[in-house]
């Protein structure tokens, strides 16, 4: 199954806009949130230290099951993976039990943060490596029973992400190579349509 | 009613303290087999202290479920879990992962899908370093089926006594199944009903700390581990579960000026009853209404009713005088059409289902007497005398008439047949022939012929309690007896002892046995054969019968 045409170009679209938006700030403190529609969406952030010291990076989205349970993996910036997390609700106020959180000294320079749907984990050294699920035709969170959800609730359907960045000088999303085709098919698209137009 | 009061007998064979280093030093062997943690067997035993248990099975799938105790307090915990088709464990056929919290009561609950039909298989959790007991499981078969073979169980009361009857269901390993009717737990307080042993919280369960403290306790007990680690299970819920003869609204045993609001305890006791038992959840947003159908291939289809919390009418008082006690006749309130066990939707889908399955025999899994029971008999052209239990199916007869509608069918349906139902609640062993007119012998006239069993539309299995207390005094069967005089579609009744029911199915028969354990006042493992009975194909009435024979070489139990 592809995913609709409809929306993920608008997804893009979104998240250039926000990155171009947390491009602009230099605050040490970051806050970027967004949409997942199926498990194995992969949300790249890109981030930059300024000076050696302690980041933070964690999640508050998970809300009790109301939204998917998220896995944090931070790369190097030569793609290589320096850490993971699934669950760590120590790292932030307001972080639920499913929450993740890293925080950890980095030197200055830039780095990869992947946020995932537990547990769709790296599956090698290297963020190329791709990840779990990466192989699976995309399934809709709604009709997805993440392996940690409560099947007594049938929870954790939501697609809310939000994750905080202490100790950055900037943060920015990163548009998925998929998201980037489609959005590439979705202008096309809308160009034949208007060269139908014109020719009509 | 008194406590049992047999003699405790000599302990033959295995006794619970060698069950119990039993356990332990294979929970130990299977630690070292796998090197984690070698050096702290107390400790590795220590997370898995409430069992396993599997439920719900269908043709592709069943719930497996086990309660991580860590060892401090952890917001997250990881357990994974292995499916194989033997006891060893060395042929894996599924491997996962999922997570539990403290929100859940670090329980731990997996619907395992892709499995094949009719098949036994062995599964086991791993968490916080510790390996838990091997489970054993079995899916439903689809198609053409030869046999189904279950055990039938109620009323498992942990403070009225010891539950030997799980212990001897847990040894027969030729069981498809365990159901059970309802009255898993008990909501009182110590020394309200029974005292054999201490309930935990020591008052009535009425918060979600106290319904989740209770199941704690039940699942602790060796024979409910015991016999949840070999048998999926297929549970309802009666009345106790929550609190003694509830109804949609309320209960008896509720009391609001002291116990607050009546839907926030049924919200809790049913979030720690999902939490806590291997069942699938029907509709997550609507938690009171369980029913639901298993189809077992085309020999049975298994009707699981709720009949407490998702629509029932409260029951109506018994004001008539009978010789057995206060009882009330169809007059009145009891004549009232809109009164409900099932609720209309749950009535409709039921009609539906006895109507439209393809299954030869349709086996109602419900909680309270479907037969008639009166203390005054008489004919319905006569008044139809005085019923006894309010609670039962026959304080909702207008109700019980739809049932019988669908059964007897119509100008445009065809009459239903080969109906079973199975049935709990009361402590007790009935076999009957249901009637709507039992007391009248002229079956043109829509009666009953109780020497040939003319007349009936289905039979009733009512099993007895695993260790709640029937009226334990009639040991010479006096009541017993006398109530056969009054009502004579019962073909058997023993109100005196504990046990549980034996439900073997093929396609030419139905047979019930009823298996009684010596006592439950202490740990036993007699058990005794008592009575059969069985329904022909297409007969639709109860015919004395014999011990089946159980099924020669079964998968073996789980270590």
């Amino acid at each position: 199954m592809n995913k609709p045409l409809q929306i993920c170009p608008l997804r893009a679209v979104a998240a250039l806009l926000l990155a171009a938006a947390s491009l602009a700030t230099q605050a040490a403190s970051i806050t970027l949130a967004g949409q997942i529609g199926y498990h194995n969406d992969v949300v790249q952030i890109d981030f930059t230290v300024a000076a050696p010291g302690t980041v933070t990076l964690w999640t508050d989205s998970w809300q009790g099951g109301l939204n998917v349970d998220p896995l944090l993996s931070l790369f190097n910036a030569d793609f290589s993976l320096r850490s993971v997390n699934d669950d760590n609700d120590s790292v932030g106020a307001g972080q639920g039990y499913y929450d993740a959180g890293l925080s950890l000294a980095l030197a200055g320079g830039t780095y990869h943060l992947v946020l995932t749907a537990a547990s769709n984990e790296a599956v090698g050294p290297l963020l190329g490596n791709g990840f779990t699920y990466s192989a699976d035709a995309p399934i809709r969170l709604a009709d997805w029973v993440q392996p940690s959800s409560n099947i007594n609730l049938g929870d954790q359907k939501g697609g809310a992400w939000q994750v905080h960045l202490t100790g950055v000088s900037q943060a920015g999303l990163v548009p998925e190579p998929g998201s980037s085709a489609l959005l590439l098919a979705g202008l096309l698209a809308l160009g034949a349509l208007a060269a139908r137009r014109r020719n009509g | 009613m008194g406590r049992p009061n047999h003699t405790q007998p000599l302990r033959t064979g295995t006794s619970r303290r060698d069950f119990f280093k039993r356990s332990s030093a294979s929970t130990a062997a299977l630690v070292a087999a796998t090197q984690l943690l070698p050096l702290a067997a107390e400790a590795v035993a220590s997370a898995f202290q409430h069992g396993v248990a599997s439920g719900d099975p269908l043709a592709d799938r069943v719930i497996l479920w086990t309660r991580v105790t860590p060892a401090s307090v952890k917001s997250a915990v990881v357990v994974t879990y292995l499916i194989a088709t033997d006891a060893a464990l060395s042929q894996v056929v599924q491997r996962g992962s999922t997570k539990t919290h403290p929100g859940r009561d670090y329980t731990v609950k997996v619907d395992a899908t892709g499995l094949r039909p009719g098949t036994t298989y062995y599964y086991q959790f791993n968490a916080e370093g510790s390996a838990s007991p091997v489970g054993r499981t079995k899916t439903l078969p689809v198609g053409a089926t030869p046999r189904l073979r279950l055990a039938v169980v109620s009323c498992s009361n942990h403070a009225y006594g010891f539950f030997n009857a799980y212990a001897r269901i847990a040894q027969r390993a030729d069981l498809d199944l365990v159901m059970h009717l309802g009255d898993y737990l008990y909501e009182y307080g110590a020394g309200q009903y029974g005292s054999a042993r201490t309930p935990e919280p020591a008052h009535e369960m009425v918060t979600l700390a106290d319904y989740r403290l209770r199941h704690a306790q039940y699942k602790r007990d060796a024979d409910a581990q015991a016999m949840h680690r070999q048998h999926p299970l297929v549970a309802i819920w009666d009345d106790h579960e929550i609190a003694n003869d509830s109804y949609q609204t309320g209960a008896q045993n509720h009391q609001p000026a002291t116990e607050g609001d009546w839907a926030a305890r049924v919200a809790a006791g049913l979030q720690a009853y999902y939490e806590w038992m291997p069942v699938r959840p029907v509709d997550t947003t609507r938690p009171r209404d369980n029913h639901r159908s298993l189809a077992y291939g085309d020999l049975a289809e298994l009707l699981m009713l709720e009949e407490r919390l998702s629509a029932r009418s409260q029951q109506l008082p018994a004001t008539v005088a009978t010789p057995l006690g206060a009882g009330f006749t169809q007059t009145g309130a009891f004549l009232d059409a809109s009164r409900t066990l099932l609720g209309g939707a749950q009535e409709a889908w039921l009609a539906n289902r006895l109507r439209s399955t393809p299954a030869r025999w349709k086996l109602l899994g419900q909680g309270v007497m479907f037969a008639q029971l009166k203390g005054v008999a008489a004919a319905n052209a006569a008044g139809g005398g005085a019923f006894l239990n309010a609670d039962q199916w026959d304080g909702y007869q207008p109700a019980r008439d739809r049932i019988y509608d669908v059964l007897k069918g119509d100008a445009s349906h065809a009459p239903v047949g080969n109906v079973v139902v199975l049935t709990g609640d009361i402590h007790s062993s009935w076999a009957a022939d249901l009637s709507q007119d039992p007391n009248n012998p002229d079956v043109a006239s829509g009666g009953y012929h109780p020497a040939t069993g003319d007349g009936a539309r289905a039979v009733e299995f009512v099993g007895t309690s695993v260790s709640s207390p029937g009226v334990d005094s009639d040991t010479s069967g006096a009541i017993a007896g006398f109530l056969r005089s009054l009502n004579p579609h019962f073909k058997y009744i023993n109100l005196h002892r504990r046990g549980y029911l034996l439900v073997d199915v093929t396609p030419q028969r139905a047979v019930g046995e009823w298996w009684f354990v010596d006592t439950a006042a202490s740990p036993s493992n007699i058990e005794t054969f008592a009575v059969a009975f069985e329904v022909q194909h297409a007969t639709n009435r109860l015919l004395p019968s014999a011990q089946t024979t159980p099924r020669a070489n079964p998968p073996p139990l789980a270590p």
